[in-house]
């Protein structure tokens, strides 16, 4: 517990030093908002089942820009041997390394999201709040267990910039087709039972693969 | 192999043989039903070296031994032309049929998934040069690919079902001629797969062996 508090405590303190990441992520999670806004046609009013797909769409290829970071950072002077020769188990560095990227989706949604409701003149209503961040964390759950395995595979590859998209994104589909399904159903205003069963999807998501890549790790960083 | 393969053009001709003058045309749909015979067994042996490449990936990270990740490599190679084939055959009975060359239903959804998944894992393959690292990462990727599978296929299923229900709770919804003509016809796509697996997998061993070979001499010079 102390080793996981640590690593979360240096990659944190190395992001705010040099805000590489969350700008970035930030930035381009804007700019698809903005983009997709235009692209569908300004002034128009957007229905709910598109907007929350777009939301998600943003969410996502925002997230993976700083997923990308989160190893990549430690090939750099091959920090990574260094943490693979301290006496912390490899389970350990997976938790921290993932606690690490759902703190930054946290921190992006915080900004891209109410720039979503703006921009797309959306709300959710004060009642709806808890299921919507409900929603938010199960996503995150999931795109940041399985994102983490993948993105120590794709740092370990060639070309890593592009490879974590391409990998991760396929295993994606059933998570964030089930999470724009929920958003979509929360943000035209129907209530909880119309989305439970996308929400015990996602749950079930996380379960898997959170299970999985924590096993899975292991074989994949002493390779790295 | 020289038997499999003459064993194997035989059952090919067999099946050709019941499919199309033996079976009767169906009532509804006319010849275009035809292609089922090869969509269904397409879609089995597909399946099926998704399967095997699982099982290969989790043998291979518990042994460590090459074998098991050339064969998992290979099963998924079979694997993904076969899923373009699944595809092909599918919109081609579709569009007359459904009218509509794609409908997200749930089995066409799962087949158009796995195929991204595992054109991930070959684009994986081609980028990594070091050989064990290249087995670990593609055995990550097999299995966390089929364990995608069923979420998957039930995501999909949140959403209405047109796909026609041939095998439903151990009995198949067909005439007893049809069963036999599908039934030959799975046979023999069986038996083709086992000539690909085998001769991809020869190709494989020996590449690996070239590669150590050369490896060697280049450390004797």
């Amino acid at each position: 517990m102390k080793n996981i508090i640590t690593i979360i405590k240096k990659d944190l303190k190395m992001e705010f030093r040099k805000r590489e990441s969350l700008t970035s992520m930030l930035f381009f999670g804007i700019l698809v908002l903005v983009i997709l806004n235009i692209a569908i046609g300004t002034g128009q009013k957007i229905a709910p089942s598109i907007s929350g797909g777009i939301l998600w769409v943003a969410i996502i290829f925002s997230a993976v820009l700083g997923l990308d970071r989160v190893f990549s950072n430690e090939k750099e002077n091959r920090c990574i041997d260094g943490l693979l020769l301290s006496p912390i188990e490899p389970e350990t560095i997976f938790i921290a390394k993932m606690t690490v990227n759902f703190i930054f989706m946290i921190i992006a949604e915080i900004i891209l999201i109410p720039t979503f409701l703006v921009l797309y003149n959306s709300a959710v209503s004060f009642e709806n709040l808890p299921m919507f961040i409900a929603i938010i964390m199960l996503l995150n759950l999931g795109f940041s267990s399985v994102g983490t395995l993948l993105s120590a595979i794709s740092s370990g590859t060639s070309r890593n910039d592009i490879m974590l998209p391409i990998l991760l994104f396929p295993i994606l589909i059933p998570l964030i087709a089930a999470t724009v399904k929920a958003t979509s159903e929360l943000l035209s205003g129907s209530g909880v039972d119309k989305y439970l069963s996308w929400l015990y999807l996602t749950m079930a998501f996380d379960f898997i693969f959170f299970g999985s890549s924590y096993l899975l790790f292991e074989h994949v960083i002493k390779e790295g | 192999m020289k038997t499999l393969v003459s064993i194997t053009a035989a059952l090919f001709l067999a099946a050709i043989y019941l499919i199309f003058f033996y079976t009767p045309t169906e009532a509804v749909m006319g010849l275009v039903q035809k292609i089922f015979y090869f969509h269904l067994p397409l879609a089995f042996t597909s399946f099926f070296s998704f399967f095997l490449a699982f099982i290969c990936g989790i043998l291979y990270l518990v042994k460590k031994d090459a074998k098991w990740d050339l064969y998992s490599a290979c099963s998924v190679e079979i694997g993904v032309v076969l899923t373009t084939l699944v595809l092909i055959t599918g919109s081609l009975w579709a569009r007359p049929i459904w009218n509509t060359w794609w409908t997200w239903d749930p089995r066409l959804t799962t087949a158009l998934i796995l195929w991204l998944i595992y054109v991930a894992y070959l684009i994986l393959r081609m980028s990594i040069e070091q050989e064990g690292k290249r087995a670990s990462f593609c055995a990550v990727m097999a299995i966390i690919g089929f364990v995608d599978v069923p979420i998957v296929f039930f995501s999909a299923r949140l959403w209405r079902t047109i796909h026609p229900v041939v095998i439903e709770k151990g009995k198949i919804n067909l005439a007893p001629s049809m069963k036999l003509s599908l039934l030959l016809a799975m046979i023999a796509f069986f038996a083709l797969w086992a000539i690909l697996f085998r001769i991809r997998s020869q190709t494989l061993f020996l590449n690996a062996r070239i590669k150590k070979l050369n490896n060697k001499l280049l450390e004797e010079a």
